[in-house]
């Protein structure tokens, strides 16, 4: 323990020492160095005050440290404890939520690029022009069925290009399906 | 300037008495402490026993007449404290707040053996609870002898301090000035205040060390 731990000690000693000090002297690593040490000069204080040293026989700072070493496994300190009991109250509500949100989430998103075609959200306003078990384009337009026998080598490979394009795009925005949404709206909406 | 005193061995009782007031009012490195402990840190919490371990222990006495009995108690309420640290709000000083779960824990225990608590006590005696009453059995000749040897070792130590040293650091000890008022006293930074203090207080334990030892292990 160097002489300036040892002056923050003896500050404190006297309730001089600021926040800080008192910090970097917790967090010294011998305390049982420092706790000796403010041990003697309490020993000083009570001798200059009262004309003697405390009762000597009186340490029960080990005894108090076993004890709550005993009973703080489960818990550091108080604090945490009270915590502790209080984060296991909020664990399944938050659990929940975060599930909850996970699958509106995805599940909006999902809504909405499948709503990319959805006549009342893409074309907010515009009257669907589609009738069941019609595709609709988002011009609203039919999408004209293709057939993939007998494609030519060029064609399979404009397919397969679109394929591995589509992965690609779904594995970068995966979860973000709302911002596919708010483009394709902004991109295909009456005003523009 | 040089402050004059008469046997730093021998206090007066008014000058105790402040002391004891100063200690129990400013209570600045007991709040830093609880915070810490309030946030998981146990060495705060050694310090804060080291620090108070012995007044509990008298208050406790005060009730219980075992000294075997006095330390479990002594323990128990600090164990106690520990646990309830979060429901001290500050309102009252730490030493205070001890002090209640210290004589609520005796009575406990004398209710529980079907003794019935003689003493009685409340926030006002904690303020000026004067440390006096020891255990019972404390003022063995021996014990007497080992007191007179640590008093006379304690004014020669405060004797051979250099002039600067002691000046500042009687003026803290025994008229409770705080270093902003030792600074302006002694007409030297606050910082030089401080380290003059330290070194007294260093200097002090030093020539003490041996005998404070011996009294911990005899």
């Amino acid at each position: 323990m160097d002489d300036r731990l040892k002056e923050t000690l003896s500050a404190m000693m006297d309730d001089e020492a600021d926040e800080l000090s008192v910090r970097r002297l917790l967090s010294h690593a011998r305390q049982d160095e420092v706790c000796s040490q403010w041990q003697r000069w309490q020993q000083v204080r009570d001798l200059m005050h009262q004309g003697n040293l405390a009762d000597d026989r009186v340490d029960v700072s080990a005894r108090v440290r076993e004890a709550l070493d005993g009973g703080s496994r489960k818990t550091d300190s108080p604090v945490a404890a009270q915590r502790g009991g209080r984060d296991r109250n909020w664990h399944w509500p938050a659990v929940a939520m975060v599930t909850l949100a996970l699958v509106v989430g995805f599940g909006a998103g999902a809504g909405w690029e499948s709503a990319d075609s959805s006549p009342e959200v893409a074309n907010a306003g515009i009257p669907a022009e589609s009738s069941e078990g019609q595709d609709v384009s988002s011009s609203g337009e039919p999408v004209q069925e293709v057939a993939l026998q007998g494609l030519d080598d060029e064609q399979w490979e404009q397919v397969s290009r679109y394929l591995l394009e589509h992965a690609q795009h779904n594995s970068v925005g995966a979860g973000r399906g709302s911002v596919g949404y708010a483009r394709l709206v902004s991109a295909s909406g009456p005003a523009y | 300037m040089v402050a004059h005193y008469g046997n730093p061995g021998t206090p007066s009782m008014t000058v105790e008495t402040e002391r004891h007031k100063e200690e129990n009012n400013e209570s600045q490195t007991d709040l830093q402490l609880v915070r810490k402990v309030r946030h998981g840190d146990r060495s705060a919490f050694d310090l804060l026993v080291v620090k108070y371990q012995s007044r509990v222990a008298s208050i406790i006495s005060r009730y219980v007449y075992d000294s075997q009995e006095v330390m479990d108690l002594t323990q128990e309420t600090f164990v106690k404290a520990y646990r309830a640290i979060e429901r001290f709000r500050g309102d009252s000083a730490f030493y205070t707040w001890l002090y209640r779960i210290a004589v609520n824990t005796a009575k406990n225990f004398l209710e529980s053996r079907g003794r019935r608590p003689q003493g009685s006590a409340d926030a006002v005696e904690a303020e000026n609870f004067d440390d006096g009453s020891r255990l019972r059995d404390n003022a063995s000749p021996e014990k007497l002898l080992q007191r007179d040897q640590l008093q006379e070792a304690l004014r020669v130590a405060i004797a051979n301090l250099p002039e600067e040293l002691r000046s500042a650091f009687l003026l803290r000890e025994y008229d409770g000035l705080s270093y902003d008022d030792i600074a302006g006293i002694l007409e030297c930074p606050i910082g030089t205040v401080r380290s003059r203090i330290f070194r007294a207080r260093d200097a002090v334990d030093r020539h003490l060390g041996p005998l404070l030892n011996d009294s911990r292990t005899s």
